[in-house]
């Protein structure tokens, strides 16, 4: 490993010495396997392995940044980004890259995770366990992702540190009808934390539940949302609180700084702990990461930050910075006090929803959207579900949806699952009151 | 590039027990700025190479991929490939259907070659943008410009024979305004697309178009009225069109979505054997025909050749309101017992081909945009949108408008403020009675795959005439 960090620390130099006023060096071996499967059968296994280091450097504030694939010569390609740099247009933001010294918590990736070379029969788990709960008739489909990655970072600034990066995520969507299905999930970074047959029960539950779905009807409910669609929602709330997003009015929090936006019971954190599919012990600059509550007891504290946008925000950096722009790692949301059956208790007539795709705003600034929940929607009454319906929109406010929280379950779950549950969350059940739903007419 | 160590990787692959073998290189030099408020925050520009190996061996598929170019890790990708596609132990085995070899070389050309344009050059057009956006005489608080510029070469060599080479340039991009007026906001984004060279920008009109959707905006703002809800005539123009031909056309077409292979993440579709809807179907009025082509030329989705190495022709998806042909890679081809129509479309050399739209749009009509609002009673022409939606098996959409005017008495009167459509598919379709003549496209970045693979896409189309749609 003594070798890679070498390589990075050269290429760090080799810029330095061709005239980078900072530079940061940043390589990544990464070994990834994914199973996707469909029918209840395996579709395809895709293994990829990607070698590269990212470099981004600063000259008289013009940022350039770039990748090094083939390393036959690292030379040409430094030179390369240092002369599109003396031609390219001054940032007068840019505040530098972060300076120091600084110690990393050791790494608790998962070594077999590196070496894991078949997890197909942890894709047969996952559909007989979906099949145990609604049925051999079931149709079961998904993808099965291993990740392993070995992160080397140098910066010009005095940062260097090594990491390693381990994940296994399950996503399975089973239908128990063609209009009846249900989507489980099961993330973690280590594979003795990993019951992919939790993700199968889950959705074969959901799946069998919904069977002989009724359209909705359109109106103000109180929703109880499941960790899996809730991880959605937080993870719109969480980009939003990106430093950046702001700046660009991608975000509702625009001038919300110090306000509050939430209930007193609502707290929420970017914490890329090594249980979670973001674990990482430093940022793309090679600031440790830690824990930022972003919503304390309702109030919002923080945005998630770079070096250079907390210039520009008179603050110090949060740990977030990508190579470019911060981003959240990792969401959480704090447990609530009630169990999940106290949580349904308190719905006198609702809905309960397990999942969405497709959100999309009309203005971030105001909040303005809508999402389409999908696999099983279910009408809730005097707490028990009591019937399944289908073709349901989400029509409303992110800001206002934030401030209609009315509670959350002690239970939560890690989860994650392609462009719509991303970044990874640890999301409880949640009661948001007085959600507008809508329907095709 | 190294088209040596991709042969080897094939003849490696051949020596196995396969039933079918495949090799791809991709070489794609990358170049990405983008400007916030008209300062540059970053440009990056960098080179991603690599080279990927498919097999089909006991009826199972497996894919693996590399950026390092040597011989020892070509046969190392073949045996990672060949093993998980005997680990699949498929009880249906897979099969492609049948395609004939081709031997071709293919290319894009380019008027303003990309590479002679200088970084100073491409920065300074963006500049230039977001200076004419800030003295157009309505408040932008804020601007997000991005470009991106891909020079994509791709070889590809298959056990069947076939030998493709080819090179194409793309240009995209990306603007987003907020306007201010009145203590409120309005937000709108834009994206443009082109496979050429940077002649691109000449064409696009990026900066009048962008001061027109900043006034449009602003007149939202000060001006536009809340429509009252009810069923009404609808015109939608070319962007409504263009993004309801994708969503609610183009995807359900899908042919690995109608067979559930996409169902965990992309979805399903509501065409389904034994379902209501199958090829013969009626989905929409006559007057509705939409198609998928590759091969419109300097398109954002434009291809000669597919990556399975078919050649790309237009697909009828809908044709006079009757769902007519699917779009099918070799894989769904051979289980829907039919040929391939060149669909298959990878993004990356560690990424496996699947089904994708191309360029997808309505056919056009006979009929000016003048005489689709003339017989309008009471109405609304929405131009744009803004929001917009459409659930995984694409049956239920939604698309809020940007620009929108009400129509009285086939006139044009006042801006609608974010009036909004919310329907069904086959209602949508079944309600367009007339097209208008003149085709425009937009460019579009289609979500699909896991790990997600973005595909550059026209959408787009005439307007349409929707009778008696309810809108809110």
């Amino acid at each position: 490993m003594r070798d890679e960090l070498n390589r990075t620390e050269d290429i760090v130099k080799k810029a330095k010495s061709l005239g980078a006023d900072e530079v940061i060096a940043r390589t990544t071996s990464g070994r990834y396997r994914q199973v996707r499967f469909s029918g209840n059968q395996v579709d395809t296994t895709v293994a990829w392995n990607d070698y590269v280091t990212d470099i981004a450097l600063a000259w008289k504030k013009r940022v350039v940044a770039g990748q090094i694939h083939d390393f036959q010569d690292v030379e040409g390609n430094v030179k390369k980004l240092i002369s599109l740099a003396k031609v390219s247009a001054e940032n007068p933001t840019f505040g530098g890259f972060a300076g120091g010294s600084f110690r990393y918590a050791r790494s608790k990736a998962d070594e077999k995770l590196r070496d894991l070379d078949n997890s197909t029969d942890y894709v047969f788990e996952g559909i007989s366990a979906a099949e145990k709960e609604a049925g051999s008739k079931i149709d079961s489909g998904g993808i099965l992702l291993t990740k392993f990655e070995d992160v080397y970072l140098a910066s010009s600034q005095g940062p260097v540190g090594i990491d390693s990066r381990s994940a296994i995520e399950f996503s399975i969507r089973a239908f128990a009808e063609r209009e009846a299905s249900g989507h489980g999930v099961e993330c973690s970074s280590t594979l003795k934390d990993f019951k992919p047959a939790r993700a199968g029960a889950k959705a074969g539950e959901i799946a069998k539940m919904a069977k002989d779905p009724k359209i909705g009807d359109e109106g103000a409910y109180d929703v109880i949302f499941d960790p899996l669609i809730f991880g959605s929602s937080i993870g719109v709330w969480g980009g939003m609180v990106s430093a950046f997003s702001v700046m660009i009015q991608l975000s509702v929090f625009v001038d919300k700084l110090g306000k509050k936006v939430a209930p007193d019971f609502v707290t929420m954190r970017d914490n890329p702990a090594a249980y979670s599919l973001g674990n990482r012990v430093f940022d793309d600059e090679g600031v440790p990461t830690r824990e930022n509550v972003f919503i304390d007891h309702g109030v919002l504290k923080m945005f998630l930050h770079n070096t250079s946008t907390a210039k520009i925000f008179k603050t110090e950096t949060t740990g977030n910075a990508g190579l470019v722009f911060p981003g959240a790692w990792n969401l959480e949301m704090d447990a609530g006090d009630m169990s999940k059956e106290e949580l349904f208790g308190e719905v006198k007539k609702g809905l309960y929803l397990t999942n969405t795709w497709y959100t999309r705003f009309q203005n971030y600034v105001k909040g303005d959207f809508s999402t389409i929940p999908r696999d099983g929607i279910f009408l809730v009454e005097k707490g028990k579900i009591t019937k399944s319906l289908k073709d349901l929109r989400i029509s409303d406010n992110a800001l206002t949806m934030l401030g209609n929280i009315a509670g959350a379950s002690k239970e939560r779950q890690h989860v994650h699952w392609w462009g719509e549950a991303d970044p990874p969350s640890l999301s409880p059940y949640v009661l948001i009151k007085n959600v507008n739903m809508t329907k095709s007419r | 590039m190294d088209e040596e160590i991709v042969d080897y990787a094939l003849g490696y692959a051949q020596n196995k027990k396969v039933e079918y073998a495949e090799a791809r290189a991709f070489n794609q030099v990358q170049d990405r700025l983008m400007l916030r408020n008209g300062i540059l925050e970053a440009y990056l520009s960098a080179v991603d190479s690599g080279f990927c190996v498919r097999v089909i061996a006991d009826g199972g598929i497996g894919f693996a991929s590399s950026n390092r170019w040597t011989k020892d890790e070509a046969k190392e990708i073949v045996d990672l490939a060949f093993k998980y596609a005997k680990a699949a132990k498929r009880k249906e085995k897979l099969v492609f259907a049948e395609e004939k070899a081709v031997k071709t070389k293919w290319a894009v050309d380019q008027k303003k070659k990309i590479e002679n344009v200088s970084p100073e050059e491409r920065i300074s057009t963006l500049v230039e943008i977001n200076k004419a956006l800030s003295s157009c005489g309505v408040k932008v608080p804020a601007t997000m410009c991005q470009c991106t510029i891909d020079l994509i070469s791709k070889y590809f060599v298959n056990s069947e024979g076939s030998e493709i080479s080819s090179f194409v340039p793309k240009i995209g991009a990306y603007v987003f305004i907020t306007v201010a007026e009145q203590g409120k906001t309005e937000q709108a984004y834009k994206q443009f697309g082109y496979s050429g060279g940077w002649e691109a920008f000449a064409e696009w009109d990026t900066a009048d178009k962008l001061i027109h959707d900043a006034k449009v905006l602003k007149d939202v703002i000060t001006k536009g009225k809340a429509v009252k809800p009810a069923k009404m005539d609808l015109i939608c123009g070319s962007e409504v069109t263009g993004i309801a031909a994708h969503e609610s056309c183009g995807h359900p077409m899908e042919a690995d979505r109608i067979l559930g292979r996409e169902m965990s993440q992309a979805g399903r579709s509501f065409i389904f054997k034994g379902g209501p809807y199958w090829l013969g179907t009626r989905i929409g009025s006559e007057a509705v025909t939409v198609v998928d082509d590759p091969t419109v030329a300097h398109s954002y989705g434009y291809y000669a050749y597919d990556d399975e190495g078919v050649r790309a022709r237009r697909r009828f998806l809908y044709k006079s309101g009757v769902v007519n042909e699917f779009l099918q890679n070799r894989e769904t081809a051979a289980r829907l017992d039919t040929r391939s129509n060149g669909s298959s479309r990878s993004m990356n050399y560690d990424r496996e081909a699947i089904v994708r739209m191309a360029n997808t749009f309505v056919l056009p009509g006979d009929l000016t945009e003048e005489e689709l609002v003339e017989d309008v009673e009471r109405g609304i022409f929405m131009k744009s949108f803004t929001e917009w939606n459409i659930d995984d098996k694409r049956f239920n959409q939604r698309y809020v408008g940007r620009e929108a005017y009400l129509i009285e008495n086939g006139e044009l009167k006042y801006p609608v403020a974010r009036p909004v459509i919310e329907t069904t598919t086959p209602k949508f379709w079944s309600a367009v009675d007339a097209v208008s003549k003149k085709v425009e496209y937009d460019a579009a970045t289609c979500g699909k795959g896991d790990p997600s693979q973005g595909a550059p896409v026209y959408t787009g189309g005439p307007c349409i005439r929707l009778r008696e749609v309810y809108v809110r």
